[in-house]
């Protein structure tokens, strides 16, 4: 049996649970009870001198206002949980993440001297760190500090089952107990910080964010595929809400990036290695030049990237909606070409030589897709999500026609019309004035597109059917020259980054954000941020705004002199390690683990060591050693053990009459 | 927590505001190095979102996420924060903007106040408590919300009948009647207007009678019925406490409408909505839930999801305009519909017990007189800029969230963001200037 073994089975000492119906629960019960909890003797860890010094650990749990005590019997948790060695306060609070509720951590560790702290609340995705900081402002160290998730993984997890779910969460804290007592303090790793960003992608919000980031001073490399900046607004006419040229938005912000000298803009160019972590990003670019056949690489070490990768417009398959089988049904990207193709002068308006009478706009297409109404993808899978940007598009293109060429006809097909934004609803006003006729259908009938019977050919050689819910449901077939496909916005593609850079994707295959509200434009990936439509449909206005707040984000991790990365690196113990070298092998961060040579009585030998800049923490030395020589801070095997060993123990039932201490 | 100022104070920059657009611009300022003075006409800081219930698209619990934004900032060494401080005016001159602020006598001083709340108990005055959208009361002292900051307790004066209780009970003597307003004018470099938004008047339709039946609620009381530690702790109509088994949803009730001077899209009112139809059919399983509405605009991340999960839950979707509403016995409420979904019968009278109406968007706060700022047609602080949707009229001036419309949470995050970010920029270009002078 080891010295820690033997630890443990001193402190749990094996209790049968105690029943402690109201017949039983009279005063002798419960002295006993207390003369049994004393018999513990737990909840004490080993001093350098061998003396045991008593822990006096915090447990807060956290109503979520309801959230989590709807379910969970959280004054019966903190009843529990007070019985367990070691616990010298249990309290409840309706909102531990508040300022009352964190000032209530900070306050006990002073006032009550409290040198370990567990919060028993939501996800620590959600607040791990909020608990961290409570707990260093009451002068603790922040990694004494165990994180319970009782509510998606208790409350609601077992929502019909209170009496389950109240029994998991007293067993899951009595777990983070167990990893409390041998936990150590740590400190963050602090690496050097190179003040310099890597932005990806020279569409409009890359420019954005390159803008940005370079008036703070900061050295941006901003890297484009393509061979000139602006990405798609290069393609388009004129922008909604403000009816200003793409050109003009795209020169200013071409302007400023390239004569901006801390900007350095690299054309035809690609990211195609990507490497390291926060303040410290290893990337390679490879450029072509003039020709395919000369190209030139380079690799360059920066602190943070900006992906503004952008969308690819969606291409409908061929013979959907007649699309490239019918000349006359293009998408909107085609169709806004072909208006800035023609004349200011011209007052008809024709293609492939056929006069354009009428043109039927069709919204939705390839967004809002639904099972067994659409066809998946080439990616086997729906647009289930909105684009955010058509109807606006549409809107402002019908009503460009209508005063362009009022002669044509315009009919409008659509489910909603989302011109949600500012200004946006006077286009739809101004096109219902201005005489677009408009349709409406139901998501689960689109309209359909069919060549129109020589017969009726004279009124327009493509018909439109819908079921049309403005007539109350009737089948109506509208006869035009032109279909317009209201296309909508697909992830761009850049799978090699997304698996490179190991980036998360949502259900819609564009880049998924930590959490839309508390960290929208990062990514799992610290360092890494998220800029424009890389992240999901987004329009003008909301594109810059996107790239503005990833920048700032930036800005303020370089106003640091270093990084601080979490603590949890592999930690060798020198006196354990036989220098094996299975760690080495193991290690999949080159340069993270290495033999070195030391001298051990005398001795020259050979014992891994970690570089704790290159750890990532992610264990498999730790699980190949054979001498349990490496062991991962914060995450060490006899916590792992006293964690497991604190779920499984019994507790006794909490005596009837509560001392609990319970703060509304 | 940074509350206290003297006249001397010059901060980098002035954040006006502290709802989540202000608190998220004063956290991406102060990250930066910046000192940053946070000034806030309410009690408490937080705004509307820390009085909501849950929020779309990932029904986390609005407190959830506000409640540490607001701790980030109250424990920020480079913000400080007056919370019953209204702005009088900003003049620029010299280079510099002079913001005229004026605190709010608490009759509290706060340096006193332990947050204790002996007063609150002892008070023997109730008015309608504000933060429950009137559906609860509150004491005339009292510390204004469970998760307020500062917590310190405020007395409204003009329900107070200065009994003397509250002075008697205080144990640290904190009590101070005879407090005056304060007035003094902070120099900065730059300001960010946060200034949110308001609803317009749930009576401002008059065919829908809402100042007639305590059943037509604001959205706002919706959400407030729905937060688990809300004045009733679960959903009762106010009128008699009856749980509710129809409930409507009237959308547009105060946007897209010409006839009240509110045509645009207040943004947010769908996707609401279908929130708390959700909420709603997990708190009361057997109620109807009916969503009248022109078109459903779930255009974000997630949204068109949700929207059709909530289809998928039974909550009934009916496309069609509420013409009238009508209380009748029993505190119901008869609904005139003329809809497109039933070709026979178009126009329909539908009964429902508790109908809440879409109020618009409208600006919280009217800056165009007494700031170098312009509003447009709209109503909202005007951006006129191509390549920065935060920038206004005024040199130094910025603006974020609802101040500049209609705006959910996650828009005004990510705006609240590019503000500071260009607060930041023009601070750093202004300081470059004078280096290079």
């Amino acid at each position: 049996m080891s010295n820690s073994d033997e630890l443990r089975a001193k402190h749990y000492n094996e209790q049968e649970p105690r029943p402690c119906g109201e017949a039983e629960c009279d005063e002798e019960a419960h002295t006993q009870q207390q003369i049994a909890l004393a018999g513990w003797q737990a909840g004490n860890r080993l001093r350098a001198d061998g003396e045991e010094d008593p822990l006096r650990i915090g447990v807060y749990i956290c109503r979520c206002g309801g959230n989590i005590s709807d379910v969970v019997d959280v004054e019966r948790v903190a009843e529990t949980v007070r019985l367990i060695p070691g616990v010298t306060i249990a309290k409840v609070h309706t909102f531990v993440c508040s300022d009352p509720g964190q000032h209530m951590i900070s306050n006990d560790i002073l006032e009550e001297n409290l040198d370990r702290v567990v919060v028993a609340s939501c996800t620590p995705f959600l607040h791990e760190q909020t608990f961290r900081g409570a707990v260093a402002r009451g002068g603790m160290n922040p990694y004494l500090y165990e994180h319970v998730n009782i509510r998606e993984q208790a409350s609601w997890a077992h929502k019909h089952d209170p009496e389950g779910a109240t029994a998991k969460a007293i067993r899951m804290i009595a777990g983070a107990v167990g990893k409390l007592r041998y936990a150590q303090p740590l400190e963050q790793i602090k690496l050097p910080n190179h003040r310099r960003a890597l932005v990806i992608g020279g569409g409009l919000a890359g420019m954005k964010a390159a803008a940005d980031l370079a008036s703070r001073g900061i050295k941006v490399l901003l890297v484009e595929a393509g061979t000139r900046l602006g990405g798609h607004l290069n393609q388009w006419g004129k922008v909604y809400p403000s009816e200003r040229t793409a050109a003009e938005l795209v020169a200013e912000l071409t302007q400023r990036v390239q004569h901006d000298p801390n900007i350095k803009v690299l054309l035809n160019s690609r990211v195609t290695a990507v490497s390291g972590f926060i303040g410290n990003f290893k990337t390679a670019i490879e450029s072509r030049h003039h020709s395919a056949s000369m190209q030139s690489r380079a690799e360059v070490t920066v602190g943070a990237i900006i992906m503004a990768t952008g969308f690819r417009p969606y291409v409908p398959r061929d013979g959907e909606l007649l699309y490239h089988s019918q000349p006359c049904v293009l998408t909107m990207p085609e169709f806004i070409q072909l208006l800035s193709s023609v004349s200011p002068d011209t007052k008809k308006l024709t293609y492939h030589q056929q006069a354009i009478r009428k043109i039927a706009f069709l919204h939705c297409v390839g967004s809002r897709q639904l099972d067994g109404v659409h066809e998946p993808g080439a990616n086997g899978r729906l647009n289930t999500y909105c684009s955010r940007t058509c109807c606006t598009t549409i809107l402002q293109q019908a009503l460009a026609v209508r005063r362009r060429f009022p002669d044509v006809e315009v009919f409008d097909f659509n489910q909603d019309i989302r011109t949600y934004g500012r200004g946006e609803e006077n286009y739809y006003s101004e096109a219902s004035k201005a005489g677009v006729v408009f349709f409406r259908y139901n998501g689960e009938e689109p309209p359909q597109v069919h060549r129109t019977p020589s017969r009726r050919i004279s009124n327009g050689a493509l018909t439109v059917t819908v079921k049309d819910a403005l007539t109350w449901g009737q089948e109506l077939e509208v006869a035009v020259d032109m279909v317009v496909l209201g296309t909508g916005m697909m992830p761009g593609q850049i799978e090699d980054l997304i698996g490179q850079m190991k980036l998360a994707t949502g259900e819609d295959g564009f880049l998924q954000e930590v959490h839309p509200k508390l960290r929208p434009v990062e990514v799992a990936v610290n360092g890494v941020l998220l800029a424009g439509t890389a992240q999901g449909p987004m329009n003008i206005t909301e594109t810059l705004a996107a790239a503005g707040a990833a920048a700032v984000k930036a800005t303020a991790m370089f106003a640091k002199e270093d990084v601080e990365v979490h603590p949890y690196v592999a930690q060798v113990d020198p006196a354990l390690c036989h220098g094996e070298a299975q760690c080495v092998t193991q290690c999949a961060y080159e340069g993270a683990l290495k033999l070195v040579e030391m001298e051990v009585d005398g001795e020259i030998v050979s014992r891994a060591e970690v570089n704790a800049g290159l750890c990532v923490g992610c264990g498999a030395c730790v699980a190949v050693c054979p001498h349990r020589a490496i062991n991962l801070n914060g995450w060490r095997l006899d916590q792992f053990e006293a964690m497991v060993e604190g779920i499984a123990t019994d507790l006794p039932q909490p005596p009837c009459a509560s001392e609990l201490v319970s703060i509304h | 927590m940074n509350t206290h100022i003297n006249s001397d104070f010059a901060p980098d920059a002035l954040v006006i505001g502290a709802g989540i657009a202000g608190l998220q611009s004063a956290l991406d300022l102060a990250d930066q190095g910046l000192q940053v003075l946070l000034v806030e006409r309410q009690a408490s800081i937080g705004g509307h979102m820390i009085a909501l219930s849950k929020v779309y698209p990932t029904l986390d619990c609005a407190s959830c996420i506000t409640t540490p934004k607001m701790s980030a900032v109250a424990h920020h060494p480079n913000i400080t924060i007056l919370t019953n401080t209204e702005v009088e005016g900003i003049e620029t001159r010299e280079e510099a903007h002079h913001v005229r602020l004026l605190q709010k006598p608490t009759y509290v001083n706060f340096d006193k106040c332990i947050g204790c709340r002996l007063c609150e108990y002892a008070c023997d005055t109730e008015y309608p408590d504000p933060f429950e959208e009137g559906l609860g009361s509150v004491r005339a002292i009292a510390v204004p919300f469970t998760n307020a900051i500062p917590q310190k307790a405020v007395l409204n004066a003009e329900v107070c009948g200065t009994c003397g209780t509250c002075a008697r009970v205080c144990p640290t003597g904190a009590i101070e009647y005879d407090q005056q307003p304060r007035k003094l004018t902070i120099r900065t470099d730059a300001v960010i207007l946060a200034s949110g938004f308001n609803l317009n008047a749930l009576t401002i339709k008059p065919q829908f009678n809402a100042q007639r039946s305590r059943n037509i609620i604001s959205p706002l009381m919706l959400e407030r019925l729905l937060a688990p530690h809300g004045p009733y702790g679960r959903v009762l109509r106010p009128s008699d406490g009856k749980m509710p088994s129809s409930i409507a949803f009237v959308q547009c009730a105060g946007s897209r409408d010409e006839s009240i001077g509110v045509s645009y899209c207040s943004r947010v009112c769908c996707m609401y909505a279908i929130k708390q139809a959700m909420l709603l059919s997990g708190a009361l399983p057997l109620a109807d839930i009916t969503i009248y509405y022109m078109d459903i605009r779930a255009f974000g991340k997630g949204y068109e999801q949700f929207f059709q999960n909530a289809k998928a839950m039974g909550i009934n979707f009916v496309r069609g305009k509420v013409a009238r509403i009508d209380p009748v016995d029993g505190g119901d409420l008869s609904l005139r519909v003329e809809t497109t979904e039933d070709a026979e019968n178009p126009l329909q009278v539908r009964h429902h017990d508790l109908v809440v109406l879409a109020q618009g968007m409208i600006p919280g706060w009217q800056p165009a007189a007494i700031t170098p700022v312009a509003c447009a047609s709209d109503g909202f602080i005007a951006t006129p800029s191509l390549v920065a949707p935060t920038i206004t009229t005024a040199p130094g001036i910025f603006v974020a969230g609802t101040a500049a419309g209609p705006k959910d949470i996650v828009d005004t995050i990510a705006e609240a963001g590019a503000a500071a970010m260009q607060a930041s920029q023009y601070l750093h270009q202004k300081h470059s200037a004078i280096l290079v002078a």
